[in-house]
């Protein structure tokens, strides 16, 4: 009887979850976080210091990156952190690029690289213009496009199992 | 008796053992097989659940990030890669919130389970399903079901049992060789023994032996049975020796008697035969001297010729006697069916018409029959009617009766009279010759009459008995055994 009426509560969350359609954001959040747990920071890897996700200019996630933090990637705690300004950003190891802020991509990629920062945007043409991952709409569903080459720059690796699942990498 | 043959005890020796040990072979093989089958189904099955194992965990390892970014397309690509193998049936993706990613089936179209949490994991009926955690960073984040069909272990066990049957089979006729040949050794003795046994009583013949080929209990029984037959041998040996000795002395003692015999019928025969010549002399002379000289002697002299007749006479009724008692201990018998009745009724008439001086009556049974040699009955009969006739003529009046009664094996013929009877202390004597109860001057006689029928009866092979009071009439039971029992 129990067991039966777990059973019923299970099957009313499931049918929730799928009653539930998750906004595009939300999806983009959750892909952030996933991002983190396919990418490997060149650092010596002694003491897990905690891995920082930034958000500079304005912040497109409300806020629904405040989830992230507290949760943990490669044995590493996240911490947020919405930066202002992009000397702000030496600080960071994610960095999303918000579209208000597509007119200083080349200082603030440029700087990522320096910093070796895994950066994220929903610019059009991000990867193109030397972003490492950015989000793609194809029809309706969410992807993502990964530039080899810029995460090599910025001394990151990129697991191939995300690298399977990307819509286009360049190298 | 033929569909007794089937039964266990009518079996011959050789088959008991052949089937005990083709019995026991087939079992212990048979069980060899069944636990060569189960212990395979069991390693197959833990093969099965560690291949499906590793398959599972390989396909959640390379799903993971796929079902992270929730990419459908990714996840059916990597999970339709369990194509290839060839007994998985259903494979099912789940998010952490239970949500279905992606679903892969073989031919068959099948639903995922709705329900992962509480399913029974492992071997069901018709299939073996696994739900494995999606992990990454030893985080789960999503999980897979795995169903298997059994048909690979079905075909496989099948096969198995096919090829255990056939090894099974083949050592089984290598057995039926192997035992056919081997019985051998031991049914052999047994059956060369019953052999000899069955020789030795259908021959006969105590000299032969059995052969003794070991030293083990058979040997020792051949061995047994073979002192057994010696002494059987030397015991009969024995009997016979001893058997031909007696049959010796029998034949020697038999032909003397029968020499002894025959010397005294002779003698018997040739004396009364002799003994006429004489005595007719003497009658003839008497009887001359009678009427020749009867007007030279006085009274006295007269008388003394008399007396010297009477006793002529008299001897010669005894040599008359003596000769017919030796016939019927010589003649041969020659057995028929007699009409006792109708012979006794001649007897009757003849001494009706002889000296009936007094008021007589002779009843005889009608229908009275024995077998046996006719003419000799005749002279017994005759020797018990007249018997009869002579001890009642002192009798107010005669009554003689005759009767028979009859059980399956003989006739006994009873003469029953009123006359003077005996005493029953000397009926010993009554049957010997020249042995008589009563004196010449009370009834006349020469004692050789009921010797010649007793005679006759144990030549018979028959009994003659009789039972009587002085004064009350006397009666003789002659019993006479049917044909059938003659000579036995």
């Amino acid at each position: 009887m129990v067991r039966l009426a777990i059973a019923v509560l299970f099957a009313c969350a499931v049918g929730a979850g799928h009653a539930s359609v998750r906004s595009e954001y939300e999806l983009k959040a959750a892909f952030l976080f996933n991002f983190t747990r396919f990418v490997s920071w060149h650092e010596p890897p002694s003491d897990s210091p905690p891995l920082v996700v930034c958000v500079i200019g304005d912040n497109p996630f409300g806020d629904l990156l405040e989830p992230l933090a507290g949760k943990r990637s490669q044995g590493r705690d996240l911490e947020l952190s919405y930066v202002r300004d992009p000397s702000g950003i030496s600080v960071c190891d994610v960095l999303f690029i918000s579209a208000s802020e597509s007119r200083n991509l080349p200082t603030l990629l440029a700087l990522a690289q320096e910093h070796r920062v895994l950066t994220v945007s929903d610019i059009a043409g991000f990867t193109q213009a030397g972003g490492v991952i950015g989000y793609v709409q194809r029809g309706n569903v969410i992807r993502f496009e990964v530039n080899l080459a810029a995460a090599t720059a910025n001394g990151l690796s990129i697991n191939s199992r995300l690298l399977e699942l990307a819509a286009r990498v360049t190298r | 008796m033929t569909q007794k043959h089937w039964r266990w005890r009518y079996w011959p020796l050789k088959f008991k053992l052949m089937f005990l040990m083709l019995a026991t072979s087939l079992l212990g093989i048979l069980l060899v097989c069944a636990s060569l089958i189960v212990i395979e189904n069991h390693t197959y099955r833990n093969q099965m659940d560690a291949e499906m194992n590793a398959i599972a965990a390989v396909v959640a390892e390379q799903s993971a990030a796929a079902l992270l970014f929730e990419d459908q397309g990714q996840l059916d690509s990597i999970i339709s890669s369990l194509n290839r193998i060839s007994s998985a049936e259903l494979a099912c993706v789940y998010d952490l919130d239970n949500r279905l990613l992606s679903i892969w089936s073989s031919e068959r179209v099948l639903g995922c389970p709705a329900e992962i949490h509480t399913l029974q994991q492992g071997f069901g009926n018709s299939y073996y399903q696994i739900l494995t955690p999606v992990l990454l960073d030893d985080e789960t984040v999503g999980y897979f079901y795995l169903r298997a069909h059994l048909g690979v272990l079905a075909k496989h066990l099948g096969n198995f049992i096919l090829m255990a049957s056939a090894v099974g089979l083949v050592i089984w006729v290598g057995l039926i060789v192997v035992a056919s040949a081997l019985q051998r050794m031991i049914s052999q003795p047994i059956l060369e023994l019953s052999d000899t046994a069955d020789e030795i009583a259908d021959k006969q013949d105590y000299g032969i032996r059995a052969p003794v080929r070991s030293f083990d209990e058979l040997g020792h029984l051949s061995t047994a049975f073979n002192e057994m037959i010696a002494t059987i041998q030397t015991q009969n040996q024995q009997i016979m020796d001893s058997y031909e000795n007696l049959e010796r002395v029998v034949a020697e003692r038999t032909a003397e008697l029968s020499l002894a015999n025959k010397e005294l019928e002779a003698f018997s025969y040739s004396v009364s035969h002799d003994l006429r010549q004489p005595l007719r002399a003497i009658d003839g002379f008497s009887q001359a001297l009678e009427e020749d000289c009867a007007d030279r002697l006085d009274e006295t002299g007269l008388d003394y010729l008399r007396r010297v007749r009477a006793a002529s006479i008299r001897m010669g009724h005894l040599i008359d006697g003596m000769l017919c008692l030796s016939r019927v201990t010589r003649q041969v018998i020659e057995y028929q069916d007699v009409d006792i009745s109708a012979l006794l009724a001649e007897l009757r008439d003849e001494l009706m018409a002889s000296d009936c001086d007094i008021p007589s009556s002779i009843s005889i049974q009608p229908g009275i029959v024995a077998q046996g040699d006719e003419s000799m009955l005749r002279i017994a009969f005759y020797n018990l009617l007249e018997n009869a006739w002579k001890y009642t003529s002192r009798c107010a009046q005669r009554d003689i009766r005759v009767s028979a009664e009859k059980t399956d094996d003989a006739v006994t013929i009873i003469v029953q009279d009123n006359g003077a009877g005996f005493d029953m202390q000397y009926v010993d004597k009554l049957f010997v010759a020249f042995n008589r109860l009563h004196s010449p001057s009370e009834f006349p006689g020469t004692g050789i009459g009921l010797a010649t029928v007793y005679r006759v009866v144990r030549r018979h092979y028959g009994e003659i008995s009789a039972m009587s009071s002085e004064g009350k009439g006397a009666t003789f039971f002659v019993k006479l055994p049917r044909a059938a029992l003659k000579g036995e």
